[in-house]
């Protein structure tokens, strides 16, 4: 991985081998309002933890707003900016752009600082979603957008997002007399859709709150990355999926261990399976039954056999059908040639000189 | 006989070493001002009739004039959001919008007064849909009044660069701490050609100091947390503070302005303008390019023996009522123009007659006053249109109106 | 009347219930609807709402919820559109850890549970502690009011987790009475806002389940009542924080950041915990996984490099509990059995035999038989790389 610029000394974003390495100084600190058990709320501590000191936070509305930074305290160190729901993308882009035009004209100190800017998955999936998009093909600015997807609009008193998973019960989403489910539209593969149509970002990734040595070192190498990058983050939140807030941890392995969340990244144009998700895809690992991430949480607790049944299969899909398990959320015709043979390429070149 | 602004007004000031006169739209004399006040960072998105300055502006970045990022968002939303963020880091910043467009960031214009960073914009004004129309209303600029933002209305292409320019300074003062909105007719001005006096980079750097947000820099080194979410035990105090830097902007509007006359011998009156008001009985208010037809209208009405004046409100917020109380009081009749609407609004006029009727209220001298609703999606006011606002101010004197708002040049 | 009967009386009454938020919230939502529906069935007037500035509430955070009663619209009308009553008749504490404070998510400090209760009012806590033990930890008051006790559900069928915070359950919500109980308590303390009867008339319309109403009447003949006279309890202080204004204010909307090293000074947190995670200092192998999964950044590296908790920030999550591979190496305990958030690793270095009986007298078992293996494991952390504060027997080290 090649880093952008040189760095001083206090910003050290080289990978973190074992969890022995993780930096133990916070830059998050205790005292923020957020749940018990707030996955949210450790992803904002391992992102701080991982980019260290010369970082600029920006954070749009949402828990990680509402639920850390309520007026007249703070739990950020480092400093930390607010963000309009649907802005993560232009603000990150804004910044960094802010940040660049005056070191190069010589306002302000020509020094490699860190822009990271978060949001929801209300803010990211469903309203910021265009802002993230155009941000992530400006190859020539240097910031990190991460998505923390607690599948909910869960400051607002849990509303279904675009990111929400299918039967789940939210209070837009609630089950009744007539109606079992409510919620019948499929997860968005957000992390998908970006790294599909954006050619030019420098790194995109998924991660795990309940892997954080994985996520983290993801945020170092996005931030490392020279240009535009995006992490998509799944954590679980006991509020909104209804469970003893002690389950955190599990819910996050088991969502990877059942397949129905995927750990991945794209680096220098390439897309790799990490981990467990690259056990299951190469068969060295067995997917766990859905049912075993999903009966545990109270959002899931109206569902029958057959919702089970149906839940499993669309997984089972993701990992028999996709060109990519769990990345690329579509399949590809037998037989297409998956890339050009290279002696084709000065053919091609020719004919468009001819038709010049 | 006052005569602060006629055609030719600004030529026959003194010429300045290094200056330079082009001819350009008002949109082009904005990109002038932002290349001569070095600014760092502009967000475009394109819209009619404001995205001419963006044009503008990126040609200059491609022929090397100018040196800015110049990033094209993918909507208004963002546009003006990433502007608001790089302000917060230190960087100069510029944005626009017409129209629907700028109700589309109207979220993040919202914003950005509340974080009081001081971002300058061009609206180039514009009616709102439904129905699409491109000619000009003020109704866009004119929705965001009440949020904390500095409001200018100007009519050439002239004043379009001096008041861009003046923005900045003021905007950025640490007494204020306010974005600005310059608002420019749309055709009228954004795309009409004047010649305009372009000054000296030297004259700029003496004018502008550079942008300094001190203590609320966003920057790894300044340990702060911005705008975290807070309840009733801390909002009130926090408008308060947008309302005392409101406040203060007067007295800093009349500082840069003396500062720039001394300067360029240009933009005497900070507030407002008066033209044939000294003897008048009768006077005609507007802001933008309607100074133009207004001037027109009074001197025909002049040939005919009527003593009518015209006067043009340069800012809208603050709103200057020391001035205006001063210099309307006491004529039989005030007739204010309003290019816009206020449906519903008291006597159901426009947003500038019940503006200017709240700043009389107080005044034992307040003139009658009426209210002219025209031209509207950019309609042109005519000599026929002058007879008659003359004729209703004379009925208005004479208290033969059965209303005060009057809809002029439509049809029934 | 007022409700204890004394010469002032005003014709309205104001209960407010104190509950953990989201765990809590249909529990204490039904308390304080039956209060006004039940009055309502006697004539009066009234309205329920929850305090705005608690909302989106968050798991585990203390959180109120209010009924208002008159005997008529006018009296009722000075207490809508309020976000809190300035006082209260009778305060309803739905978990009994809370008695030694509450702090709402929003900035308002942390504070007694009996802050709102007036000379004369009652404080209600569902409790099978006794009184006395629950005294130790409610703040003094500088006047007269009464504690009553509300015990844990007695009826067949009804589920009450054994030395559960909550009889009600926590994260899942238990139907088991304890919202009858607690109106029925209104009831015997304060007829007048509504009587037993309307309250079994309520039970037995919506159970339909006899059992249930005479479990109610047991539960309300079985409160242990205890006038608390001025002074008494605990002398704990509770800091007052003073608002700055506007020309104080920094524009912009800006507060300073915390410092390396340190945690919010103006939010604790720790009033969200009902039980608190002890570490058996022995057998910590200083795997750092507590350290590495709490959303809340509780834990420090001790001189040996075992990981204490520091109490004043932990919510008590049970994420720690959860993840450490040792046996009974970090035991979840409940809070009550605290009197102050000191650090633990203090008593432990203190004196290490006595910090191992105070384990097992909390039921945590030390596995002897780990205690060398875990010697032997080295650190992770160097305790110079600790900022806050090591405290050891006799103050910091």
């Amino acid at each position: 991985m090649t880093i952008a610029v040189d760095r001083p000394p206090d910003v050290d974003l080289s990978s973190i081998k074992t969890v022995k390495q993780v930096p133990y100084t916070e830059y998050f600190v205790s005292g923020h309002r957020t749940c018990q058990g707030c996955e949210s709320a450790l992803v904002m501590r391992y992102i701080a933890k991982a980019a260290g000191p010369r970082t600029i936070v920006l954070g749009s509305t949402g828990c990680m707003y509402v639920a850390n930074t309520s007026y007249y305290t703070t739990p950020w160190v480092v400093p930390w900016m607010h963000t309009q729901l649907g802005a993560a993308g232009s603000a990150a882009l804004g910044a960094s752009a802010g940040l660049k035009v005056l070191m190069r004209k010589g306002k302000l100190k020509d020094e490699p600082i860190n822009v990271i800017a978060f949001c929801g998955d209300g803010g990211g999936a469903d309203m910021g979603l265009s802002a993230i998009s155009a941000a992530l093909t400006h190859a020539e600015y240097r910031f990190l957008v991460i998505l923390y997807d607690n599948e909910s609009y869960a400051n607002t008193d849990i509303q279904l997002s675009g990111s929400t998973p299918y039967g789940a019960v939210t209070t837009f989403s609630p089950t009744g007399k007539q109606r079992r489910i409510m919620h019948t539209r499929w997860k968005k593969n957000t992390p998908g859709a970006l790294v599909a149509g954006h050619p030019d970002a420098a790194y995109i990734a998924t991660a795990d709150a309940a892997y954080g040595v994985d996520f983290m070192n993801k945020v170092r190498k996005g931030l490392a990355s020279g240009g535009p990058a995006f992490i998509h983050v799944l954590d679980p939140c006991p509020k909104g999926w209804h469970y003893d807030p002690q389950l955190s941890h599990e819910l996050g392995k088991l969502a990877v261990e059942t397949g129905i969340w995927s750990l991945w990244e794209m680096e220098d144009h390439v897309v790799k399976l990490n981990g467990t998700t690259r056990a299951i895809a190469s068969g060295r690992a067995k997917r766990k039954p859905v049912r075993e991430y999903l009966a545990q949480q109270g959002r899931f607790a109206h569902f029958k056999d057959e919702d089970y049944d149906l839940f499993q299969r669309r997984v089972d899909e993701q990992w028999t059908n996709w060109l990519i398990p769990g990345v690329v959320s579509f399949g590809i015709e037998a037989g297409t040639p998956l890339n050009m043979p290279t002696q084709s390429a000065p053919a091609v070149s020719e004919a468009i000189s001819e038709s010049v | 006989m006052a005569i602060a602004t006629q055609p030719g007004a600004a030529a026959s000031a003194p010429k300045l070493e290094g200056e330079q006169e082009l001819l350009v739209t008002g949109s082009e004399a904005i990109a002038h001002a932002l290349r001569l006040a070095d600014v760092d960072i502009v967000a475009a998105y394109p819209i009619r009739p404001y995205d001419a300055v963006m044009q503008a502006v990126a040609t200059m970045i491609a022929n090397g004039e100018m040196d800015c990022e110049y990033i094209v968002a993918e909507g208004e939303h963002s546009q003006f959001e990433l502007v608001k963020h790089a302000s917060a880091v230190g960087a100069r910043a510029f944005v626009g919008s017409s129209g629907v467009g700028w109700f589309y960031a109207f979220e993040a214009i919202a914003v950005t007064a509340g974080l009081r960073l001081p971002v300058v914009a061009n609206v180039g004004n514009r009616a709102l849909d439904d129905p699409g129309a491109f000619g000009v209303e003020h109704n866009d600029a004119l929705a965001v009044r009440d949020l904390g933002w500095l409001m200018t209305w100007v009519e050439t292409g002239q004043e379009a660069l001096d008041a861009a320019l003046i923005a900045y300074k003021v905007a950025e003062d640490p007494r204020v701490m306010l974005p600005c909105a310059v608002s420019t007719d749309g055709a009228f001005l954004t795309h009409s050609q004047h010649l305009v006096k372009v000054p000296p980079r030297e004259m700029v750097d003496k004018f502008l100091p550079a942008y300094d947000l001190g203590d609320r820099l966003f920057h790894p080194d300044n340990p702060i947390t911005i705008a975290p979410q807070v309840d009733q035990d801390w909002l009130t105090e926090i408008r308060k503070q947008n309302d005392a830097a409101m406040r203060r902007a007067p007295e800093v509007i009349r500082d840069a302005y003396r500062e720039y006359y001394e300067l360029t011998g240009r933009q005497k009156e900070p507030f407002m303008e008066t033209y044939m008001t000294d003897d008048a009985d009768y006077v005609l208010v507007g802001q933008g390019t309607i100074a133009m037809p207004g001037r027109v209208i009074v001197r025909r009405l002049r040939e005919q023996g009527h003593k009518v004046g015209f006067a043009r409100l340069k800012w809208f917020r603050p709103f200057p009522a020391e001035e205006v109380i001063e210099r309307l009081s006491g004529f039989k009749a005030v007739g204010i123009i309003d290019r816009d609407y206020s449906f519903g609004s008291p006597h159901h006029g426009g947003v500038l007659f019940t503006e200017f009727r709240a700043a009389f209220y107080d005044s034992p001298r307040r003139p009658a006053m009426i209210n002219i609703i025209g031209g509207l999606g950019g309609r042109e006011f005519t000599a026929a249109d002058g007879q008659e606002m003359f004729t209703l101010l004379q009925k208005a004197d004479a208290g033969e109106l059965k209303t005060n708002v009057h809809w002029i040049g439509v049809r029934e | 009347m007022h409700p204890n009967g004394s010469a002032s009386a005003p014709a309205s009454w104001s209960v407010e219930v104190v509950y953990r938020g989201i765990f809590q919230k249909r529990l204490a939502n039904r308390i304080s609807r039956g209060v006004v529906l039940g009055a309502r069935r006697e004539g009066k007037v009234g309205t329920a709402f929850a305090r705005y500035g608690d909302s989106p509430e968050r798991n585990g955070i203390p959180s109120k919820n209010f009924a208002v009663v008159a005997t008529d619209e006018v009296e009722l009308e000075s207490s809508l559109a309020r976000y809190e009553p300035e006082r209260v008749e009778i305060s309803i504490v739905v978990d009994d850890t809370m008695s030694k404070g509450v702090e709402s998510w929003a900035w308002y400090g942390v504070q007694p549970i009996n802050k709102l209760v007036v000379p004369g009012g009652f404080l209600l806590v569902t409790s099978d502690k006794e009184p006395e033990e629950l005294l130790k930890a409610i703040k003094t008051k500088p006047y007269d009011y009464t504690l009553v006790v509300v015990p844990s559900p007695v009826h067949a069928g009804v589920f009450a987790p054994e030395g559960s915070a909550s009889f009600a359950g926590l994260w899942v919500d238990n139907d088991d009475n304890t919202d009858w109980n607690c109106l029925a308590a209104v009831a015997r303390v304060a007829p007048q806002v509504v009587s037993l009867d309307t309250v079994l008339t309520l039970v037995r319309e919506r159970t339909k389940d006899e059992a249930r109403v005479n479990a109610v009447k047991a539960n309300y003949d079985q409160l242990k009542i205890r006038p608390v006279n001025a002074g008494e309890g605990s002398s704990t202080s509770f800091e007052e924080y003073q608002k700055p204004g506007w020309t104080q204010m920094r524009e912009g909307i800006i507060v300073e950041a915390q410092q390396v090293g340190t945690r919010n000074p103006l939010y604790k947190k720790w009033s969200t915990r009902t039980r608190r995670p002890l570490v058996n200092f022995d057998t910590c192998i200083k795997c750092t996984q507590c350290w590495l999964q709490c959303p809340d950044e509780c834990f420090e590296v001790t001189p040996e490099g075992t990981y204490e908790v520091v109490y004043e920030a932990c919510i008590g999550c049970s994420i720690c509990e959860e993840v450490c591979p040792v046996p009974d190496c970090i035991v979840m305990v409940n809070e009550l059995a605290f009197d102050d958030n000191d650090s633990l690793y203090a008593v432990y270095k203190a004196d290490p035999e006595a910090y191992r009986a105070f384990l097992q007298k909390h039921g945590v078992p030390l596995h002897p038989e780990l205690v060398e293996k875990a010697k032997k494991t080295a650190a992770v952390h160097d305790v110079q790389e600790r900022k806050w504060p090591v405290t050891v027997a006799g103050g910091e080290e």
